[in-house]
Order: structure tokens, then C-alpha cells, then sequence
């Protein structure tokens, strides 16, 4: 099949990314990043059924599944203007936050942390007891953090029948019809989780105690207020990185974006692209330079300037266009990635890179004026304004969810009123076009899907790896993890463990096969392959 | 200790995530109680760079032995049949699995993608995705039909989307501890230990089944009813331990309301996703099921069908998973 090398950009998930970075006097000046695997998602979803999104979009991702289930059902939603149940949205909105209560341990422990055990590290006053908590498969807390990890996915599957990969939110609601004992045994195995882990391993203290920090200065203060604090990996975490340097590089842009996630259930009953950024619990948004933005997704463009598709410029995804060149053909025009560079074009600022990501979501969350079901939150804002963003604030910034997610699922399982509805069968309307999104635990998701003829005429998904990893735009403006990794410090260049740091803060979803430049002799001096997922 | 490497093609990560979730053996368990060296994988492996690379290489040329060659996802054969579109390590991944499955003691198969090509084989196939054994029902896939282990064994099969943990961990167990001689393999290759009975077996829907009570609708729809009829469930056609071996040690679609899309099966996803194929029962004269039970007739089984309608008791026709 000669007209296979034509493939969507799937580039943008799971699979392999190149860098490339330039080093000079042992600081990274330049970067390039290269998505090179790819599956043809969008192209197996053209002309198939409008709901085979629900069985394949899972599948982009094994990480995230039930983050592309949500986006997509939600697209599909606004698509067949749908009556959804709010018992619904509430299933909806705990197994969304679940996946995500699993992503943050098993993130932290297995693909973050036990990079702080490497030898890189010797020196650190610390690092015996870094090697103690983090060595993988054997570490005290990476052997509980990654067993406890899978207890908020068996939530998921009392209402979706497993995790990963169920299909079970449909248009008009969710398949499942639960009963008093599995609320009850949802209830049990969250709060199992959260104190076996979240507080005792974790904060070394109680959840709310946790979420009283609203600064940086309160986090610091945190640490040294008792011996619970400072000695649970939290607290650990926090010294050793600020001992090591994890909160010295990995900057970026400073730029974020959120397409935010968890909707109010009286308020989206009727979901529609324009009613949702009010219905949203955790808010979407922009923040640029300082100044915070409405998030609107006609405002969303994906350029292809540096990718390996026909032509160049930026498109929004309802008229995305892919039409792939062979990669030896786009080298020579200056394209070096299969991922496409999503953008965000802000009226009268221009089209701007955006970070996706949970220090997105938090900075987002410190947005002024929330509705009254809105999550507000400082914190982060707050760091990022006096710290500045890093390797460690991104890293904290994702570990913070676990408290305030903790309680958003707890209420909303308080919540669900099992005598009601959980679906309202919908009208299956041959034409149509959704936009549905929500946040991945590694950031904004989005698909748009257009239907003709009872069948998907286009679509498109755009992940949050592609929003950090995507290469260069049309204007020669680096991608967000390219430019996080300008200013980087290369303490040895034959294991430059600070890169892996970097593009696992951002939690890409990526096996990334890194290559090192000299800046002067232009001479490989590594390569390595950075452990990622989605 | 039985060393092991595990490698990813065009996968998702899903198996590694379903793997992650294993309690009984967990996945750290094969590591301290079992001797399982996991000498390398893409999502928990140590080394880096020109060192990951002197240890792929080390296994790859047989100078370090290799006990399990565990593969995720599918063999990327394109673009023609170059295998570029998944290139790791600097070289093509499918010339990776053939160095390395052909060093290996044992060579495992996890997952739909690495068995039969999965969802990204689905028409129009845009990478070349093939299994290793296998590319859908017909034999040969990357390594071709006749191909064996260096134990003398074809590629074990671990089939599902994602396989569930507890099928991996236990025959990475069985093994790692001598006991390949007892995994008994069906003629897809997969362990008749867990594929022998069907998705059903074990099903809370099983007597709405039997009475031919179908779920009308889903959400509270689902209280009642067998997803067969309607829905599109494939459990009576589908082999898995699914209802006997639960998810996430709680529930499993069909028990949850979700129809079994036969993800064990080597032509999921089934109908390669056509309009009005998803979650619909495909049905001849609109009323019998397309597809019936394994090994049923349309004749029989449309007078069983008629019987047991007829004799079917009341509280077959009502709710029974109720708040």
C-alpha cells in the first residue's frame, strides 16, 4: 500500500519524538523537537460510523484513554444536540478526575522520579535517601505509589467496566445504571487511596491542611513546619529538587492555556460549544504575558509550516487539512516533524505558542471572577509570578491535583441521584459539528468532528503533546517544550539527565530519543531515549 | 532470574498502563518475589541513550541472554515496507523485533497490536500494521506462520484491548517459574486458560440472556436486560476470562452496561467501524441477530429463541440490578 506513507499527523500521541538541542559552555541554546510515529487515527475515523470515535479515539492513547472518551463524547454531544442527564455529567466528571487521581502517582513514581536517583545526583546531601524512595520497582514509595495507583481506576470501572479503555460515555449520558453499592464501594476506595497514599505518603498530612497553601511562600513555610511535612515525599520532593536545581531551568514560555474540564451538571444539560466555558467547574482560559484571556476554540489554529504536510500556514481544525509529503521531500522545504504546531490565535495579540499542562490548568485556575461553581486557586499564579515557572513548579503543580481532585469526586459521588436518569437517548442526526474538550491528566484535549451522510466526514484531534512538542510555526516561533529547553544546564554531557527532567515535567506522550549537539563542533554527543507516556 | 525486555511499536501504551494496574502478581511483585529481571521497558526502564542502546544491542546479538521478549502494539511495516514510520533507536523498530525475537527464549505478544494489528490495521490501514504471528485471523503476520522461539514455541498470544493485567503478569509468572509446558494455547495461540470460555461466562446478564430479555436503552436502561439483542455485545461470541477474572478487580463492561465489542477477537474492531455498526446489533429481517452464539444455527436458534420467550418467567422481564 505505496499510499500508506500518506498518514495523519499522529505524531501529536503516543509514540517517538527526536530532539535535537544545541549546547554551549554547558547550557542548552536551542531546540528542536521531532515526532516520528505515527498511526493514522484520523484517517481510520474518516467515513466510519459518527460513534467510532468512542471505541478508537481510546486507543491514541492508553495513558489518557478516558480523557479522549470524554472530548470525545462531548463532541459528539454537541454535535447531535444532545440531552445529557445530570447524573451524566456527574459519572462523567469522576471518571475524568479518576484517570487522572491514577496518572499523578504512577506519573510521578515511574516515569518522573526515579530520575532523581540518577548518578548524575551522587553529590546531593540527599541522594541516598532519593535512591531509597525512588529506585524503580523497588523504592519505598515507587512500590506503593505505583501499586496504590491503580485503586482510583477501579472507581472507573465500577461505572465503565475497566480502565483503560472503556467506551462507556455515550451521547445522551453513560451506559451504566449504578446502584447503592457501587457509590458505596466508590467512596471506600477513594478515601482508601487518599489516605493510604495521598496523605500518608504523599503530604504527610491532611488533605485540606494541604490545600490552606494559596503561596509559595505558604508551600516553603509548609515544608518546615513539622517533621510529617518534611520527611513526606512531598516535602522531600520539594528539598531535593530545590538542593539538585529543579526549580533553576525548564522555564518555557510562560505562556498557558486551558480548555478546562468538569462541567456543572444543571448547567450543561444541553451541552453546546458556546454554552461551555460557563458550564465548566475547572476553568478554561488563556494567560499571555501576564494577562489572562477567554478561551474560545474558534480561536485554535494548527500551522504546518515545519510539518510534514502539503504546504504551509495555519488552519482551524473544522477545515484541517493533512496531506502528508514523504519526510525526505519536507526536509529539503524545512519541515522536521510529523506532529502539526497547534496555536492560539489572541485577538489583537497574534498567534502565540501555548503550554498545555496542569501548571496551565492551576495558573488558569488563579483567573479573577470564577461563577460561583468555578474552582479558584492562587496558588500557582502566585508561583509562577514569584519563583517562576520550572522543572519543580510544573512537577508541584500536577502533584496538587490530587488534593483538589480528591474532593471534586468525592462530592460529586455525594451527589448522584440514583433514582434518575443516567441517559436520554438522542436523535442520531446525519449532519453535524462538535467541538468537545476536557484536560488530559498532561493537558488540554480536544477533537472537532464533522458528520455527513450519518457518517464522519472529518476529524480531528488535537492533544496536549502536540501543543508542547510541536515544532516551529510559520513565524519561526520555537514550540513550547523547544523552548524549554533553551537555558537548560548539560552537567554532563554524555547523560544529560537535566533534558530528561524537562520533557517528562511537560509528561509528553512520547518515548523522545534525544540528540545532543555541540554548538561549536556541530558533533553528536549523546543520545538517549527519554522514557514517556502520552 | 528469567530476564525480560519489552518493547513498543505503533502501541498506546495501554498494556503497559492495564500491566501497571496488576495486583495479583503486581508488577513490582514480578521484580521482588518472582526474579523476574525486567531488563528494560519504554515506560519504566533506567538506562538511556548509548547505554540503553549497548543493552538492546547486547540482547540483540545474543551476547547476554534473553529469557521473554515481550512486544506491544503492532510492526509498523511502513512506508514500503521500510518500517521508517517507527523508527527507534535508530533503526527501523520491526528489525529490532527481529533481532531480538529470534534470540529469545520465549516471545509474548500483548495486546491486540502486537497479536493481530488492532485498531491501527483497521481499514485503510495507513501505517502497514501487521501482528507478530498474525495480521487479523490470517496467519503469518511479521514474523511469518511457521516461525518459533528458540524454547520451540510460536509467539504467545495475550489478546485484548488492553489484555488484562492479571493474564500478563501470570503467564510472565508461569514462564519465568518453568511452568511454559502447562500454558495449553488454543489455535490462535492464546492460553486456553483464559481464553477457553467466552466473555459471557460469568455475565450478571446471563439469565436475561437465556430468557431472551433484551436491555432497551442505556444509562438506567441498563438495570435490566442482555446487551446481545440490541447493543451490539458480543459476549457470546467473544473468548475471554472477562466476567471471571473482573477489571480492575471491580466490574467488566458487560456487568457495567457496556456491550463487549470483542476486543480478544482478531477482527476488532469489528465491521471496521461502518455507519450503523456501533453499539448496534447487525440483525437478518430485522429481528434475528446476524451473528448468533458460537456454534448456533440461525434455524435452532430462532425456535429456542421463540420457546424461550415464550416460557420466559415475570421477573425476567424486569429490572434486576436496582438501586
Amino acid at each position: 500500500m505505496a499510499t500508506d506513507l500518506h498518514i495523519s499527523p499522529l505524531g501529536r500521541v503516543e509514540g517517538d519524538l527526536d530532539v535535537r538541542v544545541m549546547v554551549d559552555d554547558g547550557v542548552v541554546t536551542d531546540a528542536w523537537t521531532t515526532a516520528g510515529m505515527f498511526r493514522g487515527f484520523e484517517m481510520i475515523l474518516k467515513g466510519k460510523d459518527p460513534q467510532a470515535g468512542l471505541i478508537v479515539t481510546p486507543r491514541i492513547c492508553g495513558i489518557c484513554g478516558g480523557s479522549h472518551l470524554t472530548k470525545t463524547v462531548y463532541a459528539l454531544d454537541t454535535a447531535w444536540r444532545t440531552e445529557v442527564p445530570p447524573n451524566a455529567t456527574l459519572i462523567r466528571n469522576i471518571a475524568q478526575a479518576c484517570e487522572t487521581l491514577q496518572s499523578i502517582p504512577r506519573w510521578f513514581y515511574a516515569l518522573f522520579a526515579i530520575d532523581l536517583t540518577n548518578k548524575n545526583y551522587a553529590k546531593a546531601k540527599e541522594y541516598d535517601e532519593a535512591v531509597r524512595r525512588f529506585a524503580p520497582f523497588v523504592g519505598t514509595g515507587y512500590e506503593k505509589g505505583v501499586t496504590l495507583s491503580g485503586k482510583p481506576v477501579e472507581i472507573y470501572a465500577i461505572f465503565g467496566g475497566q480502565w483503560p479503555h472503556s467506551s462507556f460515555m455515550v451521547p445522551g449520558g453513560v451506559m451504566c445504571g449504578p446502584t447503592l453499592s457501587d457509590v458505596t464501594r466508590s467512596i471506600a476506595i477513594l478515601e482508601y487511596w487518599k489516605d493510604e497514599w495521598l496523605e500518608k505518603e504523599w503530604l504527610g498530612c491532611s488533605v485540606d491542611r494541604w490545600l490552606e497553601n494559596k503561596t509559595w511562600d505558604d508551600v516553603l513555610a509548609w515544608v518546615e513546619e513539622n517533621e510529617s511535612h518534611y520527611n513526606s515525599d512531598c516535602g522531600f520532593f520539594i528539598r531535593y529538587a530545590m538542593e539538585t536545581g529543579l526549580d533553576k531551568f525548564g522555564a518555557g514560555f510562560g505562556n498557558y492555556f486551558a480548555t478546562g474540564t468538569f462541567w456543572n451538571p444543571d448547567e450543561y444539560t444541553h451541552p453546546t460549544i458556546e454554552g461551555r466555558n460557563r458550564a465548566l467547574i475547572t476553568r478554561s482560559g488563556v494567560y499571555q504575558d501576564g494577562q489572562y484571556y477567554e478561551f474560545d476554540q474558534a480561536n485554535v489554529r494548527e500551522d504546518h509550516t515545519h510539518s510534514f504536510y502539503e504546504g504551509a500556514g495555519a488552519l482551524h481544525p473544522f477545515d484541517g487539512r493533512t496531506v502528508p509529503v514523504d519526510p525526505a521531500e519536507g526536509q529539503k522545504q524545512g519541515k522536521y516533524s510529523w506532529a502539526k504546531s497547534p496555536r492560539y490565535e489572541i485577538p489583537g495579540v497574534g498567534m502565540k505558542p501555548l503550554e498545555a499542562g496542569p501548571l496551565a490548568r492551576q495558573v488558569v485556575a488563579g483567573k479573577p471572577d470564577p461563577l460561583p461553581w468555578q474552582d479558584y486557586d492562587p496558588l500557582f499564579h502566585n508561583a509562577v509570578t514569584t519563583i517562576g515557572p520550572s522543572v519543580m513548579v510544573r512537577v508541584m503543580a500536577r502533584m496538587h491535583e490530587a488534593a483538589k481532585y480528591y474532593k471534586l469526586v468525592r462530592s460529586w459521588l455525594d451527589q448522584v441521584d440514583l433514582h434518575e436518569k443516567f441517559y436520554v437517548k438522542p436523535v442520531e442526526h446525519e449532519e453535524g459539528q462538535g467541538f468537545g474538550a476536557t484536560e488530559a491528566a498532561r493537558g488540554a484535549l480536544a477533537d472537532w468532528i464533522k458528520i455527513k451522510d450519518g457518517k464522519i466526514e472529518n476529524y480531528q484531534v488535537v492533544t496536549p503533546t502536540a501543543w508542547n512538542i510541536g515544532p516551529r510555526d510559520g513565524n519561526n516561533v520555537n514550540g513550547p517544550m523547544e523552548q524549554a529547553f533553551v537555558g537548560s544546564p548539560i552537567a554532563d554531557t554524555t547523560d544529560p539527565v537535566e533534558l530528561g527532567h524537562v520533557a517528562r515535567s511537560f509528561d509528553s506522550c512520547l518515548v523522545c530519543t534525544v540528540h545532543v549537539y555541540d554548538a561549536k563542533t556541530r558533533k553528536e554527543m549523546s543520545r538517549f531515549v527519554v522514557n514517556g507516556n502520552c | 532470574m528469567a530476564s525480560l525486555l519489552w518493547f513498543q511499536g505503533g502501541a498506546c501504551s495501554g498494556n503497559t498502563m492495564s500491566f501497571l494496574n496488576a495486583e495479583e502478581p503486581s508488577a513490582c511483585d514480578l521484580v521482588t518475589d518472582f526474579g523476574i529481571d525486567i531488563a528494560w521497558h519504554p515506560s519504566l526502564g533506567m538506562e538511556m541513550g548509548e547505554n540503553a542502546q549497548r543493552l538492546f544491542w547486547s540482547f540483540a546479538r545474543g551476547e547476554r541472554p534473553l529469557d521473554i521478549f515481550v512486544f506491544e502494539g503492532t510492526v509498523i511495516m511502513g512506508p514500503n515496507g521500510s518500517g521508517r514510520y517507527d523508527l527507534f533507536a535508530d533503526r527501523p523498530m520491526k528489525d529490532w523485533v527481529t533481532d531480538l525475537a529470534n534470540q529469545a527464549q520465549i516471545v509474548v505478544a500483548i495486546g491486540d497490536c502486537a497479536c493481530w494489528g488492532g485498531i491501527p490495521a483497521t481499514a485503510p490501514n495507513p501505517t502497514d500494521s501487521v501482528g507478530l504471528q498474525y495480521l487479523k485471523r490470517n496467519k503469518g503476520g511479521f514474523l511469518g506462520a511457521d516461525w518459533r522461539s528458540k524454547a520451540g514455541l510460536p509467539v504467545i498470544n495475550i489478546p485484548g484491548c488492553p489484555a488484562h493485567p492479571d493474564w500478563v503478569t501470570q503467564i510472565l509468572v508461569a514462564v519465568a517459574s518453568g511452568r511454559t509446558a502447562d500454558i495449553a494455547l488454543d489455535d490462535l495461540q492464546r492460553p486456553q486458560t483464559f481464553f477457553k470460555t467466552f466473555t459471557q461466562t460469568g455475565c450478571t446478564r446471563v439469565q436475561y440472556f437465556e430468557w431472551k430479555e433484551s436491555t432497551e436503552e442505556f444509562g438506567q436502561g441498563t438495570r435490566k436486560g442482555c446487551l446481545f439483542y440490541e447493543m451490539g455485545c458480543r459476549g457470546p461470541l467473544t473468548h475471554s476470562p472477562c466476567n471471571r477474572i473482573l477489571w480492575n478487580r471491580q466490574s467488566s463492561k458487560t456487568r457495567a452496561g457496556m456491550p463487549c465489542t470483542g476486543c480478544t477477537e482478531p477482527e476488532f474492531p469489528f465491521f471496521d467501524l461502518a455507519p450503523g455498526t456501533v453499539f448496534k446489533t447487525q440483525k437478518v429481517f430485522g429481528a434475528i441477530p446476524k451473528e448468533l452464539p458460537e456454534g448456533a444455527d440461525h434455524l435452532t436458534y430462532t425456535a429456542h429463541a421463540a420457546a424461550a420467550r415464550v416460557a420466559a418467567p415475570k421477573w425476567a422481564r424486569e429490572d434486576m440490578f436496582v438501586v
